[in-house]
């Protein structure tokens, strides 16, 4: 089903025409440009899925990777959906009790893909990453803890990404409990408690790499600093 | 530069690159792990005022209270809000200034940590980025006082080490330093040996210069033996083992002329009947016999009297020379006592008319001839008394000896008010052309007349009175006044009796040590009995002169040749030989020999020869050949 799902977004592709490639060609002197900046190897992260996880994993990082490259050029708002979409259909939700038998686990992007399976905080942090990687800034990005109560069901605590297109604005809200992207305004359900992002975190350099062992404390450094050693 | 400071550079040097390497490393990790912490805590504080923020309704008095009281009740740098759009909605600067660290120290050791961030939500908006610092200060103050007491303790632990490093340097260089002393003896011609040491390397070391010094000194031996058989077969009757008739009357000359003994003396004459009667009486064998008998006895009377010397002149006619008896009466007395007690029991059944003894007194200068016929004469009036029968000759000129308390004040008086002062004779150079050094000999003042007498006068009775001593340090401070005042070098001379003396030892030594300057000018020389009677004290005594730089050397030597072996060890600069050996030295060819061998044996032990007592310049190109380095004497002054 998804490696169907994927041959059917790459046939859906235009073919290029000559402007294409002179798009294409910009594009790729951009790659590398944003390639010495972040320096994201996504070779390296594909090769880690197949070792890991298998063929199975390293096709869904593979369509991941193809669905990065579709939605560069969109608008920040057709990124925002299509990432949405990709990480609710093909990702099941699950406790991280049943994927990692552990209480709480925050998972990278390559472990939640690889997996195929994650909860919510699993779902805001890979959004957050690939939105992040598409060239959506820090300060439109908000990862945010939120209760969740629906009727007279009892509360529950989950994670949401949230979008902010100007950043005084209302967000958008990229949840994995329903399919599509909706203003915060529309979600009712919701009461947000505290937000956060990677801001003032990179800073420092040395001071955050992964092998300095205070990043390994804190659950969000924590899978910062793996997400780097896996090449994001 | 020597070994043992190549050592200790290595051990400093190892030692600070030990310790500062580890100082170093442990200031590193000390402030790695200082801004670990502070930058957890930034994060930390960041993210809990910025959750408490967010909870709150954003009223702006309450938001500033909020920063207000975190910031106030905390350790921070500053504390700071933004909006979404850059502008700051609360700030706080903490301003304080740097305490418990030297500047410069900050400098070297930077704490870098960047600032915890957190966003503060306001609904589903964002309020603003909080973002804050902590304060430095107290972690630049702790890692200094750790860098200081790190410091302490490098500055203990060098201390430690440098002392055991001492205790251990010392421990191990000992026998080198026992191998370096060897070798620099022998360098300056001290044949010493040392016990070997126990590290393998030295002690092959040691063991070569050992058995070296052991085949040197076995040659000097065997050289000195040799020397001293010579000398006892030119200067000795073979007969009696007394002085022959040439060297006695050498020896009187020189009692007659010299400075060494008083002005005045006695010459004793014992004659046995005559030779060939004596033949026939006994056969030649026991003849020979008695005349050892006799040569025995009057050898011994010699025993502890300086200068006394007995010959065999004549074929059965003796005479002795006494420098030390006051009166010609007690000469005569104690010799023929010896012979009637040790001789006559035992030949007086065959020669009951054993001897007849005559004694006459001299005085310096007189004319040898007219003394010998004088004691002649007054032989014949002995024998004219019956056998075994003497006749002493007071002479009448003779200054009546002086009371011993009265010698004491003179002598103390001399000393105390410089009456002292010493008379210059100039030791020339073996070719005689260019001057040695001067040899400085006691004068004593006796009276306002400027009446000198000589040291052989006046020290017997010192050193009876035990005033030596101050005689001798007084002698040293007219020496280095002169060095002080002119140039060339002085030899003064010691007495035998205070070499040994501790006390004047140390004081000695202390006055050459506030005259550095002259002691390389100086020379000190100890006549040969001396020397011999106390020879561990002369050695001593040798050592510490010449570590002040004196030179030492011994006079009148050559009379106790067998035991000039035992000279190789002390670093002797120079030796002055005995004028009887040098007296008519040109018709003497068996003391020429001897001479000669003399001096290569002492060039072989970087010791200069001098002659004493040399009569005439003409002699200087022969002892010159014979190897003498300096002469001195009546013919050169």
């Amino acid at each position: 089903m998804q490696k169907l799902s994927a041959e059917r977004l790459s046939a859906a592709l235009p073919r290029p025409g000559l402007g294409a490639y002179a798009l294409l060609l910009i594009f790729g002197l951009w790659l590398v440009y944003a390639a010495s900046l972040a320096e994201p190897n996504l070779d390296k992260t594909q090769s880690l899925a197949m070792q890991r996880y298998g063929e199975r994993a390293a096709q869904t990082i593979a369509a991941w990777r193809q669905l990065i490259e579709e939605t560069r050029a969109l608008p920040d708002n057709d990124k925002v959906n299509k990432v949405n979409t990709f990480f609710n259909r093909r990702i099941q939700f699950k406790s991280d009790m049943e994927v990692y038998h552990v209480e709480d686990y925050w998972a990278t992007p390559l472990e939640f893909m690889g997996n195929g399976a994650g909860d919510c905080e699993d779902f805001a942090i890979s959004k957050y990453m690939t939105l992040q990687m598409l060239g959506i800034t820090n300060e439109h990005l908000r990862l945010v803890y939120v209760r969740y109560k629906v009727g007279n069901t009892a509360p529950i605590a989950h994670m949401v990404l949230g979008y902010y297109p100007q950043p005084t604005e209302e967000p958008l809200i990229l949840d994995n409990l329903i399919s599509s992207v909706r203003p915060a305004s529309m979600r009712s359900d919701l009461t947000p408690v505290f937000s956060f992002n990677a801001e003032g975190l990179w800073v420092g350099g040395a001071a955050t790499s992964s092998a300095d062992p205070t990043a390994r404390l804190s659950q969000w450094r924590n899978v910062l600093a793996r997400m780097r050693e896996e090449g994001l | 530069m020597s070994l043992i400071k190549q050592l200790w550079i290595a051990i400093a040097l190892v030692m600070t690159v030990a310790f500062g390497g580890s100082m170093i490393v442990s200031i590193l990790s000390a402030r790695h792990y200082l801004e670990q912490q502070l930058q957890v805590k930034n994060i930390d504080n960041a993210t809990a005022l910025a959750l408490s923020l967010s909870q709150l309704p954003k009223d702006p008095v309450m938001v500033e209270l909020q920063v207000a009281a975190q910031f106030d009740a905390g350790h921070y740098r500053f504390i700071r809000i933004t909006s979404p759009k850059g502008v700051t909605l609360v700030e706080r600067i903490g301003v304080s200034k740097l305490e418990g660290a030297p500047e410069w120290f900050v400098k070297l050791f930077p704490i870098h940590t960047t600032p915890g961030q957190a966003q503060v939500q306001d609904n589903w908006i964002q309020y603003g980025t909080l973002t804050l610092a902590s304060q430095e200060i107290y972690a630049y103050k702790s890692l200094w006082d750790g860098t200081v007491e790190l410091l302490l303790w490098f500055l203990l632990g060098a201390a430690i080490t440098g002392v055991v490093g001492t205790l251990a340097m010392r421990i191990i260089t000992r026998p080198l330093g026992q191998v370096v002393d060897q070798a620099q003896a022998i360098a300056e011609r001290r044949f010493l040996t040392i016990a070997e040491p126990r590290t393998p390397e030295l002690r092959s070391v040691a063991r070569a210069m050992n058995d070296m010094v052991g085949r040197l000194k076995a040659m000097f031996t065997e050289e000195a033996t040799r020397l001293e058989a010579l000398r006892q077969k030119v200067n000795r009757d073979a007969v009696t083992g007394l002085s022959s008739r040439d060297y006695f009357l050498s020896h009187l000359r020189e009692a007659l002329q010299g400075d060494q003994f008083g002005t005045s003396g006695t010459l004793v004459m014992v004659r046995l009947p005559d030779l060939n009667e004596l033949n026939a009486r006994l056969g030649r064998q026991q003849a020979d016999a008695l005349l050892k008998d006799v040569g025995t006895a009057l050898y011994e009377s010699g025993n502890g009297r300086i200068g006394q010397r007995a010959g065999r002149v004549k074929g059965a006619e003796f005479a002795i020379v006494c420098p030390t008896f006051a009166t010609a009466t007690e000469a005569a007395r104690d010799i023929h006592e010896r012979l009637i007690q040790n001789v006559l029991p035992k030949w007086s059944d065959r020669v009951p008319d054993l001897f007849h003894l005559s004694a006459v007194r001299y005085q310096r200068e007189q004319n040898m001839g007219e003394l010998l016929s004088r004691a002649d004469e007054t032989l014949a009036r002995a024998a004219s008394q019956g056998p075994n029968t003497w006749q002493a000759v007071e002479d009448d000129q003779a200054k009546a000896a002086l009371p011993a308390e009265q010698w004491r004040t003179l002598l103390t008086e001399a000393v105390d008010g410089g009456r002292l002062a010493l008379s210059f004779f100039q030791v020339v150079s073996g070719d005689g052309n260019s001057p040695l050094h001067r040899e400085g000999m006691l004068r004593l003042q006796t009276d306002d007349k400027g009446t000198l007498m000589t040291a052989g006068e006046f020290m017997p009775m010192a050193a009876q009175l035990n005033l030596t001593a101050p005689i001798d340090l007084g002698v040293v401070k007219l020496a280095i006044e002169h060095l002080r005042t002119s140039s060339g070098d002085i030899a003064v001379n010691l007495s035998a009796e205070t070499i040994a003396d501790h006390a004047f030892r140390h004081e000695l030594t202390q006055l050459l040590k506030a005259y550095p300057e002259v002691c390389k000018r100086l020379l000190f020389e100890v006549p040969e009995y001396g020397v011999f009677r106390q020879f561990d004290a002369f050695r001593e005594l040798a050592g510490q002169l010449k570590q002040l730089g004196c030179r030492v050397g011994i006079e009148y030597f050559g009379q106790r040749f067998a035991d000039s072996s035992k000279l190789a060890d002390l670093g002797l600069d120079y030796i002055k030989v005995h004028p009887s050996y040098i007296r008519g030295i040109a018709t003497n060819e068996g003391n020429q020999e001897f001479l000669k061998g003399l001096c290569n044996m002492a060039h072989a032990l970087g010791i200069t020869v001098v002659a004493l007592g040399v009569e005439n310049k003409t002699d200087l190109p022969l002892l010159a050949a014979l190897g003498f380095d300096g002469a001195t004497g009546p013919g050169i002054r």
